[in-house]
C-alpha cells in the first residue's frame, strides 16, 4: 500500500479568543490518497480553513498528528515547513497574487523561492499558463485580469513546483458563476487529465458535486466522508 | 531564494513607492551630503594652510617671537614688557645647530604712488638672509633683489605691483614710491614718510604667508626699518637651522627659550603642522557628528517608512510564506530594500555633498575678489587663499558605508518583525 499523500490522526486545534479557547478542529481522522479530488463542505466557522491550513503546513497542531506524504508536520522547523510548503499548492478565494506582477511573473514566484533557475522558470511559467487557458494574457498584470482569469494564474502559480497536492479555500468564492463554472471545469481536468491530487474547501454544494469524494464538516469534525 | 531575485523583488517594491522610496532616499542624501560636505571642505582648508604653512615655515627655520607660550606668527601676550631687540641674533647665532638669524621689523603702513594710497605691510629684513632662508618664495619676478642693498632700496609683493590682478600696474621696478607709516608715539602723532626705489617685483606667492614672505608686503633693508620706525625693537626674529631634524628642532627650540628666560616662543613649522592637525581632527570629528545626527533622523524615517510597508505587505508577506518563502529571505527582501535606499541615497548624497563642497570653496574665492581700492588690497591677503575641497577615499568609503549602514540598522526591526509574521495570520490580515 502506498503512503496517502495526506493523513490526519486525531488532529486538534484550539485557538485562543481573547481568554476563551476555541475548538477550531476536534478530531479529525482524514486520509487523502494520491489523485484524490476531495471536497471538504461545510458552513462558516465550522473549521474547513483552519484544516486546509493544518494540511498546508502554514500552521500546527495543537495535538495530534498530520503527515504529508509520511512526513510529521508537527516536527519541523520554521524553515522545514517552508521548504515542504514549497511542495504544496495553495489556491485562494482572493487569488493573492502579487499585483505588481505579470501573470508569468506571478506563476514564476514560486520557482524562484524554490531557487530554479531563470530559464526554466519562464519555460514552465508559460507552459502553465498555456494549460490553464492564458497563453495570450502572459504579461498581463493582476488588475487587468478578470476574476476567473486571476484564478486561472493562481491555479498556474500553485501547480509551479510540482505539488503533491493542491489547497483550495473557496475557489469560486470570489468570482460569478458562469466563469466559476470554467474554473471547475479546469480543476476537474487537471485532476483526470493530469493526476493533481485535489483537497477543496466550500460551502457551494454545486461546486462540491464535481467532486469524487464529499466530505462534511461541521463544529470542528467530520460528519459525513463519503465517495461521490 | 537567489539574491538577484531577492534584489529584483526588492527593487520591485520599491518602485512601486517611488515617491515614498524618493522620500526616504531623500533624507539619506541630505544626511551623507552634510557629512561629506562639512568633512571634504575641512580637509580642503586644512591642505590649503598646511600648504601655506609649509611655504611660509621652511621646515629648517624657527621663528621667534616675544610672549610666552605658543604665539601663531608672533603674537601672544607680552605682558611681561620682554623687546626682542634686532641684536639679539647675535645671541641665537651662538647657538648650537643655528646657521644664521635675522630680524624683522614690521609696521602697517601705507604706500604712495601719485594720487593713490595703499595699505600695506612695511617689513625690514636683511635682504641676503631672507632670500637664502626664502629661496622659494621671496624672488624677483622683474627686477633684482640686492644682496647689499642701498638704503632707499624697496622690493615690493607682487599685489602692491599689481593690486587688481589685471596687468594694470600700481608701480613697477625702477618706481618711486613713498613709504608712509604713522607714528602714533610721536606727539602730535604724525605721518612718518620716505622716498624708496623699487628694484624688484616679487614674484606671485599666493596664500596668507604666515611667518614667509607675503604678496602684499613691502620689503626695506632691516637697517633702513630701524631708522625709519625708530626702533631697535623686532617683530620676530628668525632662525635658519643647520638641518631639519626633529631633534635639531627641538634642541634649538630649548636652547632659545633658555638664552631669553623663557620671555620668547619659538615656532617650528613641524610644531604648527602637529598642532593644526590635531585641530583639524577636532573640528572634523564635531562637524561630522552634527551631519550625523540628520542621518540618524534619516534613519528614523526609514524605520517609519518600513513598518507602514509591514503592514501594508502583511497579506504579500502571508503569501510568500505559503509559496515556500523562508523567514531569513523575507528578512533579506526588507533589507535588501533599506540596502538600495542607503546605497542610492549614499552615493547621491556624497555626489552632491561634493557639489556643495565646491559651490562653497566657489563662492569662497569669489567673496575674496570682490571689492575695489584698499579693501581689495585689506581682502586680498586672506582672498589669494583658495579652498580645494578634497574628498578622501576614507571619507568616501566611510560615507557609503555609513549610509548604508544607517538604512541596514534601522530597517532591522521592521525587517526582523516582517521574517515572524506567521503565515495564517499574515494572509487573514486585512
Amino acid at each position: 500500500m502506498t503512503t496517502p499523500v495526506v493523513e490526519t490522526i486525531n488532529l486538534k486545534k484550539t485557538y485562543m479568543l481573547g481568554k476563551v479557547p476555541v475548538d477550531a478542529l476536534r478530531d479529525i481522522n482524514l486520509k487523502v490518497e494520491k489523485g484524490d479530488f476531495l471536497a471538504i463542505l461545510g458552513p462558516s466557522g465550522s473549521g474547513k480553513s483552519t484544516l486546509l491550513n493544518m494540511i498546508g503546513a502554514l500552521d500546527k497542531p495543537t495535538d495530534g498528528k498530520v503527515f504529508i506524504e509520511g512526513i510529521d508536520v508537527s516536527k519541523l522547523n520554521d524553515n522545514k515547513l517552508a521548504d515542504l510548503r514549497r511542495r504544496v499548492g495553495f489556491v485562494f478565494q482572493f487569488f493573492n497574487l502579487i499585483p505588481r506582477f505579470t501573470a508569468r511573473q506571478n506563476v514564476e514566484l514560486p520557482m524562484a523561492i524554490a531557487d530554479l533557475n531563470k530559464d526554466e522558470r519562464k519555460k514552465r511559467a508559460e507552459e502553465l499558463l498555456d494549460i490553464v487557458g492564458l497563453r495570450d494574457r502572459i504579461n498581463h498584470k493582476p488588475t487587468e485580469l478578470s476574476g476567473g482569469e486571476q484564478q486561472r494564474v493562481a491555479i498556474a502559480r500553485a501547480l509551479a513546483n510540482n505539488p503533491r497536492f493542491l489547497l483550495m479555500d473557496e475557489p469560486t468564492g470570489n468570482i460569478d458563476s458562469r466563469t466559476a463554472s470554467e474554473i471547475i471545469q479546469l480543476i476537474k481536468r487537471l485532476n483526470e487529465e493530469k493526476d493533481v491530487t485535489i483537497i477543496m474547501v466550500t460551502h457551494d454544494q454545486l461546486l462540491a458535486a464535481q467532486a469524487k469524494r464529499i466530505g462534511h464538516m461541521l463544529d470542528g469534525l467530520i460528519i459525513n466522508d463519503a465517495v461521490n | 531564494m537567489k539574491v538577484d531575485d531577492i534584489f529584483s523583488y526588492a527593487f520591485g517594491s520599491i518602485k512601486l513607492r517611488k515617491l515614498r522610496a524618493g522620500l526616504t532616499t531623500l533624507g539619506v542624501v541630505i544626511g551623507i551630503a552634510a557629512i561629506v560636505a562639512l568633512l571634504s571642505i575641512t580637509q580642503g582648508l586644512q591642505n590649503t594652510i598646511t600648504v601655506q604653512l609649509q611655504t611660509g615655515l621652511a621646515t629648517d627655520t624657527l621663528i621667534v617671537s616675544t610672549g610666552r607660550g605658543f604665539g601663531l606668527g608672533g603674537g601672544g601676550g607680552t605682558n611681561s614688557g620682554f623687546k626682542l631687540l634686532v641684536t639679539d641674533t647675535q645671541t641665537i647665532d651662538k647657538l648650537e645647530n643655528v646657521e644664521t638669524s635675522m630680524a624683522i621689523i614690521q609696521r602697517v603702513g601705507y604706500v604712495k604712488l601719485g594720487e593713490t594710497v595703499r595699505t600695506t605691510t612695511i617689513v625690514g629684513v636683511d635682504f641676503a638672509k631672507y632670500t637664502s632662508i626664502y629661496s622659494s618664495t621671496f624672488v624677483a619676478e622683474s627686477g633684482e633683489i640686492p644682496l647689499n642693498p642701498e638704503n632707499e632700496t624697496v622690493v615690493v609683493g607682487k599685489r602692491v605691483s599689481d593690486p587688481w590682478k589685471n596687468g594694470t600696474l600700481l608701480c613697477n621696478v625702477n618706481d618711486t614710491v613713498e613709504i608712509i607709516w604713522t607714528n602714533a608715539t610721536a606727539r602730535p602723532p604724525r605721518n612718518e614718510t620716505y622716498t624708496g626705489h623699487v628694484t624688484a617685483v616679487l614674484k606671485e606667492i599666493g596664500g596668507f604667508g604666515i611667518g614667509g614672505p607675503s604678496d602684499s608686503n613691502v620689503y626695506i633693508p632691516v637697517s633702513q626699518a630701524q631708522s625709519f620706525f625708530g626702533t631697535d625693537e623686532c617683530s620676530q626674529i628668525i632662525v635658519k637651522l643647520v638641518n631639519s631634524d626633529k631633534a635639531t628642532i627641538e634642541s634649538v627650540s630649548k636652547a632659545i627659550t633658555n638664552a631669553f628666560s623663557e620671555e620668547v616662543s619659538v615656532m617650528s613649522s613641524t610644531a604648527v603642522l602637529n598642532l593644526l592637525s590635531s585641530v583639524f581632527s577636532i573640528i572634523q570629528l564635531f562637524l561630522g557628528g552634527i551631519a550625523a545626527i540628520s542621518l540618524l533622523v534619516a534613519g528614523i524615517g526609514i524605520m517609519n517608512i518600513m513598518i507602514v510597508s509591514l503592514m501594508e505587505r502583511t497579506r504579500e508577506i502571508g503569501v510568500l510564506k505559503a509559496l515556500g518563502m523562508k523567514g531569513r529571505t523575507v528578512l533579506l527582501v526588507f533589507l535588501c530594500e533599506s540596502v538600495i535606499i542607503g546605497l542610492m541615497g549614499a552615493l547621491i548624497g556624497i555626489a552632491s555633498g561634493w557639489g556643495l563642497a565646491n559651490v562653497v570653496a566657489i563662492v569662497f574665492r569669489g567673496g575674496g575678489g570682490i571689492g575695489l581700492g584698499n579693501q581689495a588690497a585689506q581682502a586680498g591677503t586672506f582672498g589669494a587663499m583658495t579652498i580645494t575641497p578634497v574628498l578622501t577615499p576614507m571619507v568616501f568609503i566611510g560615507a557609503l558605508v555609513f549610509g548604508v549602514g544607517v538604512s541596514v540598522v534601522f530597517a532591522l526591526y521592521p525587517a526582523w518583525r516582517a521574517s515572524k509574521l506567521k503565515p495564517v495570520e499574515a494572509l487573514r490580515y486585512e
